[in-house]
């Protein structure tokens, strides 16, 4: 084949290869990067939705964190990440501790284990739903139905979980750990892969549970569990339909439940400051991607990803 | 006890760790489906799973939704966009995964590295500026902003899913078939889709699902209430200035959850080998 | 190459049957004859009445359809018709409360509102037959900015039964704060535990409306338009604090928490309704939803103080307005009048938005006893009130941030000292946005 016809070949394989990727090259730029610059722009002004942007330079993100002298620092603002944070670093690991769990319960020859594995999976299928965030809020209430459970088995004077500032965020990150049957399922898939020779040959060498779990098990998970990790915390980040409806929209009491997604959407729709909103999307994906980097960074010594890919 | 006996009475003891922890997991879930059928002012006075006052009248009434717009409405709205959804992910997502798992071109690593990348976006970052481009279009109040980003193989989880899985497929199935004569086209609908299956069903059960639970687009891009979906529907009896009718309420979030619970059920023998032979494992 | 074609051919048209689906609906409405687009927000049994006045002009209007396009609550009502409003997508007749001046010219939110007083001078709108207050609202520099939907009070509300009950007796209709404080005390002493003479009114999520009625009795207005300002002081605000702190220690509110878990967003989220509170918060046009969620009866108060000094004030409940740029305008005008001034359309609304203030349909509108008895209250309290107050702008910033102050205060996180300061703060933010 000559240079000129291998050439022309190579680009004609190009472009048919390209075609198939089209489709996405075209949502990606129109969908994906587009409203990413306009949305970086727009965190730059003042923008009410029904008047144009109005530029303001670097305000909305000074106002986050340090304030103007016109405009006091966003204290509602840094509450609701410190809220975020908690809710994450809290029920993520939770979460994951969880499904690793019942997993590895699950992890045997049962004859019912479709059933089995479809019962945990219902609380992660009507999670998002509004009738279970309706349904929390009025089991955790303080005449609702768990305090009458805790009453009946001695609790005197349980307080009113829902209502009270101290325990609101808790009943969210109980809802968010009940619903473990997604990484649950993953994990689940996992432990199937790692092979049991490992298992057979280590306790013949006198390994305990223990050893074993620690020696085989994490190890050989370790790259779903970081995935999972990382996929949990970044929605984590961006929860919002449960704090909404349980808060009834206003992250109350004392802004304990206002997540960070709840005060965008408060900040962008109901004070009508998009620019501000844009602005806080910005910041949150800064976050979600360092975050991300750091796990990676740090899982580089922890993560093995077994023999041959 | 022998070894047998040992093994019979952990596997028993097993069992029923799990459908203890199961029932304590279910017990919001059947709470809400005995309440369903429980006469709404005692609804919250009755904290057991037995209605005391048992009716049906709780889904005749939720039916009806608010008056004008019957539950039916709703259904039919969200079955349309989900399952638009379903078909244009499974399509367009598996031909961009073929792209990258499977064709050379140039800038592929890039591309790939970019398209990960965009997997772990927030969604508020494109949020606002994607209403204003779908509103220039004139798509509000249809359901092309749910579908189009779809064609578009904006979910790049499901890319990723797919490629993984292809990835897992012998590259000699291609290699022949294009000694056979096959094309690029070809190889992806005729030898690679038939094998990616778990995967294809992966996508599809879990396209239903977000998109069907899918609040917040819904909730910005349908205003008509004969467009409304269940779940804007649902939010309609929780309104503001009234009574909000818990019995209807708790009865149409029964039904809502059955399709998904249904898909689930019949799906997930594929949906599991899907994740396993994924190699998400590496 | 002849299958890619194929292939590429299945492509597009399944594409385009996606696209065509889409565009079929928007068509629909463009041309089916005359179609309106109606906006507003409330519940199911809202949302039946509503219908209903529909089918009623329909019928009456061949060749004319009307879509509404309710919203749970004004919340989402005002997110939705913003967002479509920006692009150029609004509805036609857009319903709106006290915030209408946010969408007038020179509003904070852009113009919106139409001016009506052309389709007044044509005959369109009949407002001889409405009440001179009522029309006076929504004026602004001699452009009248919406039809209202009926007036409303501020008042109290008590549960009449629960109180016989306990054999406390029956609230007075007017009294001062000295007097009011002791029957409060009286009649907690009477009620079982868990049951409280009146519910924590500050701690509700549209607080704005309480805080107002205190700062206008102290003589302190939360805004001045003209001046562009607000009067309220540090000292106003930490005697309004203070007076609530002291309820509490009382026990005549509930405590804190207590009073958070209940939203008091509608009737079932009410302490009222739910028997645990003996005293409430209601506007005039809510009365008959909480009665139809109650078996108790209840009735309504005047607010402590308003007959000393005036200090409570009739306002419209809603506005009908139509949005500037309505291709429709003629006969959105025609409609809002039909839903204001007819009989028929009075018969099916009821006093659901208010009560009405027309007199051709005001018979009409308020048949039930329920509605008779909120018509008896405007008539004893209509002259204890003063012309309404500004409304301070940013709106909904004001009662999100202060209800969180309050709640701070409630928690005993910060003194009433600090709470004072920090509403000041607020409001003079608000003002200067």
């Amino acid at each position: 084949m000559s240079n000129a016809n291998y050439r022309k070949r190579k680009l004609k394989d190009n472009l048919s290869s390209y075609a198939f990727l089209l489709p996405w090259l075209v949502g990606f730029f129109a969908l994906t990067v587009y409203p990413m610059i306009y949305s970086l722009y727009l965190s730059f002004t003042q923008y009410s939705i029904t008047a144009p942007p109005i530029w303001v330079g670097l305000q909305n993100y000074r106002v986050m964190f340090f304030g103007t002298e016109r405009i006091p620092r966003d204290e509602r603002f840094l509450n609701s990440l410190a809220v975020t944070f908690r809710f994450v670093f809290i029920s993520v690991p939770l979460k994951l501790a969880f499904a690793l769990l019942v997993a590895m319960i699950m992890n045997r020859k049962l004859r019912l284990i479709g059933l089995y594995r479809a019962v945990y999976y219902i609380p992660t299928l009507l999670g998002g739903s509004v009738a279970i965030a309706v349904l929390w809020r009025r089991l955790f209430a303080g005449d609702g139905i768990i305090n009458i459970i805790l009453r009946g088995i001695g609790w005197a004077n349980p307080p009113s979980w829902i209502s009270n500032p101290d325990y609101a965020l808790s009943t969210l990150i109980i809802l968010a750990v009940w619903q473990f049957g997604s990484p649950m399922i993953i994990f689940l898939a996992g432990l199937q892969n790692i092979p049991k020779e490992y298992y057979e040959a280590s306790s013949i060498d006198g390994a305990g549970r223990v050893r074993q779990f620690f020696s085989i098990t994490l190890p050989g998970l370790s790259p779903i569990i970081l995935f999972n990790f990382i996929m949990q915390m970044t929605s984590g980040f961006q929860a919002f339909t449960q704090a909404f409806i349980i808060s009834g929209g206003n992250g109350g009491p004392l802004d304990s439940t206002m997540f960070y997604s709840l005060y965008l959407y408060l900040k962008g729709w109901g004070f009508s400051e998009m620019g501000y909103a844009s602005a806080m999307a910005w910041v949150l994906l800064v976050i979600i991607a360092s975050l991300t980097a750091i796990a990676f960074k740090v899982s580089g010594g922890l993560v093995s990803y077994g023999s041959g890919e | 006890m022998n070894r047998k006996a040992r093994s019979i009475m952990s596997k028993l003891l097993t069992n029923i760790v799990i459908i203890v922890i199961g029932f304590a997991m279910l017990y919001p879930v059947l709470w809400l489906f005995s309440a369903s059928f429980k006469v709404p002012n005692t609804i919250f006075g009755d904290a057991g799973l037995i209605p005391k006052a048992f009716t049906w009248d709780n889904y005749a009434k939720g039916w009806k939704g608010i008056g004008i717009y019957s539950f039916g409405t709703f259904f039919k709205n969200s079955f349309v966009i989900s399952l638009l959804c379903v078909a244009a992910n499974a399509l367009f997502c598996s031909l961009t995964a073929y792209a990258f798992a499977r064709l050379d071109f140039v800038g592929k690593k890039v591309w790939f590295a970019v398209m990960l990348v965009t997997m772990m976006l927030p969604d508020h970052v494109t949020t606002i500026p994607r209403y204003v481009l779908f509103n220039t279009f004139g798509w509000i109040n249809t359901f092309l902003p749910f579908v189009v980003p779809r064609i578009l193989a904006t979910d790049a989880f499901f890319i990723f899913l797919l490629v993984q899985f292809i990835r897992g497929l012998p590259r000699e199935l291609d290699e022949s078939a294009v000694m056979d004569g096959c094309n690029k086209l070809t190889v992806y609908w005729r030898i690679l889709m038939p094998l990616t299956v778990p995967a294809l069903i992966t996508t599809v059960l879990f396209t239903f699902l977000w998109t069907w639970d899918d609040f917040f687009n819904q909730l910005l891009y349908l205003t008509r209430p004969e467009l409304f979906t269940v779940p804007l529907g649902l939010r309609l009896f929780l309104d503001s200035s009234g009574i909000s009718s818990w019995g209807s309420l708790f009865a149409m979030s029964v039904l809502s959850l059955i399709p998904c619970f249904v898909l689930f059920l019949s799906l997930q023998k594929y949906f599991v080998r899907g994740i396993a032979t994924t190699g998400i494992k590496g | 190459m002849k299958k890619m074609c194929l292939f590429l051919l299945v492509l597009a048209m399944s594409v385009s049957m996606v696209f065509a689906a889409g565009a079929s609906e928007a068509q629909k409405g463009e041309t089916a004859a005359k179609t309106l687009r109606w906006a507003y927000w409330g519940g199911e049994a809202r949302i039946a009445r509503s219908a209903d006045a529909v089918k009623l002009f329909e019928a009456a209007t061949p060749g004319v359809k009307v879509n509404m396009e309710p919203s749970g609550g004004a919340g989402d009502h005002f997110v939705k018709v913003d967002t479509q409003v920006a692009a150029g997508a609004g509805p036609d007749i857009v319903q709106m409360g006290g915030n209408f001046k946010d969408y007038i010219p020179g509003g904070p939110k852009g113009h919106l509102a139409l001016d009506l007083m052309p389709y007044v001078q044509s005959g369109i709108i009949d407002i001889s037959v409405i009440d001179p207050g009522a029309i006076a609202y929504a004026t602004v520099d001699g452009a009248l900015y919406g039809l209202s939907t009926g007036a409303n009070m501020p008042a109290l509300v008590y549960n009449k039964s629960l109180i016989e009950r306990v054999g406390a007796p029956l609230p007075p209709v007017s009294s001062t704060y000295e007097e009011f404080r002791t029957y409060l005390i009286a009649l907690q002493a009477k009620l079982p535990a868990g049951v409280y003479a009146m519910q924590d009114i500050g701690l509700m999520a549209s607080n704005s409306t309480p805080f107002g009625y205190w700062t206008g009795y102290n003589g302190t207005p939360l805004y001045v338009a003209s001046e562009n300002a607000t009067k309220v002081t540090v000292e106003a605000a930490k005697k309004y604090l203070d007076l609530f702190s002291d309820y509490r220690a009382l026990g005549v509110i509930p405590p804190a928490d207590v009073a958070a878990s209940y939203a008091e967003t509608n009737a079932d989220s009410s302490m009222l309704v739910a028997g645990k509170a003996a005293i409430g918060f209601l506007w005039t046009n809510q009365l008959g939803g909480y009665q139809a969620a109650m078996t108790d009866e209840i009735d309504l108060i005047e607010f402590p103080g308003a007959a000393q000094r005036n200090a409570l004030w009739q306002t419209q409940s809603q506005l009908y307005t139509i949005n500037k740029d309505s291709p429709n305008k003629e006969l959105a005008a025609k409609f809002i009048n039909f839903l204001v001034n007819s009989p028929d359309a009075a018969r099916v609304l009821g006093t659901d938005r208010g009560n009405s203030v027309s007199s051709t349909a005001r018979a009409a509108g308020a048949a039930s006893p329920t509605d008779q008895k909120a018509l008896a209250y405007m008539a004893v309290a209509g002259p204890h009130t003063s012309p309404e107050g500004d409304h301070v702008p940013n709106d909904t910033e004001l009662n999100s941030t202060l209800y969180l102050i309050y709640q701070k205060v409630a928690f005993g996180r910060i003194s009433t000292q600090q709470g004072a300061q920090e509403i000041v703060d607020l409001l003079n933010r608000l003002i200067a946005k």
